[in-house]
């Protein structure tokens, strides 16, 4: 399954303006884009497993990446850890 | 006329650029030298434009319009977009929009439809091969991009008939040029999946091994084991495009080897 505006917005991220102003105010990026409450919660709580339900594996390990998440806590959560 | 001057293929992966310094020093040595020897033969080829196949890792393309084909049809190509590619020397590349019109027009005639594009950014699957094969010229690049990263994919049998129709269309190509193909990717890993940094020794080797065999046994064996190796292992596409290219006779294996720390299985190869 693919969530669009996840996918999108995960897209966009790479973007290294965005991505700062992501990390300086995350809500106002996460206006722009038509996201569910529960994939809204997903990136606030970093449910990685939920989210990889729904984007592409490529652009979640970018994102997480970005957002300065560890390979090893990425794999760990993406298990259910 | 134009002519076919070889085709060659070399894994990539960020970790190779960005975690390179973690490498074990045996790795970190043989990694150099296969890409160094890699560069050598590519040189030794003295092509003057490099097919440069592989796949788009959402540098150009997101889900408004994922093609399962492009050909890069510009005046010039854009150097790779990733932050951590920045040490990459090169942020505009030379391409050739003869020769790709060429494909482009050869292909569709031939009944392939690939989209096209006059600007792409070539990310660090087509730059970090580029890069560490340390040439010393750099040839013009025509990029083609082939779907090996947002399912549907193109199938295994069409990547072979890609090359095939590459072979054909460089063949026609009206005027002196040398064009040799670069494929990037594979073999296994896996990228964002809860089987991460998985690396299958087993798959490359016996994947190696099927290039010299018949095309039916190496896409029977590919089709049935590439669900479950690994979503990065899906770049072997790359590799058949090279290998029908080539007149699928097999390569010369440069190196293998499978290196946790960058997390692939890293292929080098030179067809015959």
């Amino acid at each position: 399954m693919r969530d669009y505006w996840l996918s999108k917005m995960f897209f966009d991220l790479q973007q290294p303006a965005l991505a700062a102003e992501f990390r300086a105010d995350r809500d106002s990026v996460l206006d722009r884009y038509s996201l569910s409450p529960e994939v809204r919660s997903a990136i606030a709580e970093s449910n990685v497993p939920f989210l990889a339900e729904r984007t592409n594996a490529y652009l979640l390990r970018y994102y997480f990446f970005a957002t300065g998440m560890k390979d090893a806590e990425f794999i760990r959560k993406l298990r259910g850890g | 006329m134009g002519s076919f001057a070889g085709a060659f293929a070399a894994s990539h992966g960020p970790l190779l650029v960005r975690e390179w310094e973690s490498v074990p020093a045996e790795q970190k040595q043989r990694l150099t030298r296969a890409f160094q020897e890699l560069g050598k033969r590519v040189s030794a080829a003295r092509a003057d434009v490099l097919v440069a196949v592989s796949p788009d890792h959402w540098a150009n393309f997101s889900l408004d319009n994922y093609p399962a084909v492009c050909i890069g049809v510009g005046e010039t190509n854009e150097g790779p977009p990733e932050p951590w590619m920045k040490g990459y020397p090169h942020r505009q590349i030379p391409a050739h929009p003869g020769l790709a019109f060429h494909l482009l027009n050869q292909s569709l005639g031939e009944g392939f439809e690939p989209s096209m594009s006059h600007r792409l950014k070539l990310d660090h699957g087509t730059c970090i091969p580029l890069w560490r094969m340390e040439l010393p010229k750099m040839p013009a690049i025509v990029p083609m991009l082939v779907n090996s990263i947002e399912p549907p994919m193109p199938s295994l049998a069409r990547c072979l008939e890609w090359g095939k129709l590459l072979r054909k269309a460089i063949e026609s190509f009206p005027g002196s040029l040398r064009v040799g193909i670069l494929a990037t990717g594979g073999l296994s890993h896996s990228i964002g999946e809860k089987t991460m940094g998985a690396i299958h020794e087993d798959f490359d080797r016996e994947t190696i091994r099927l290039f010299g065999s018949s095309e039916q046994d190496l896409i029977r064996y590919l089709g049935r084991e590439l669900p479950s190796r690994g979503n990065g292992s899906e770049e072997v596409r790359n590799w058949l495009v090279a290998h029908g290219a080539a007149g699928g006779r097999g390569f010369e294996l440069v190196d293998y080897l499978p290196v946790p720390a960058v997390i692939v299985g890293c292929g080098f190869a030179s067809w015959r």
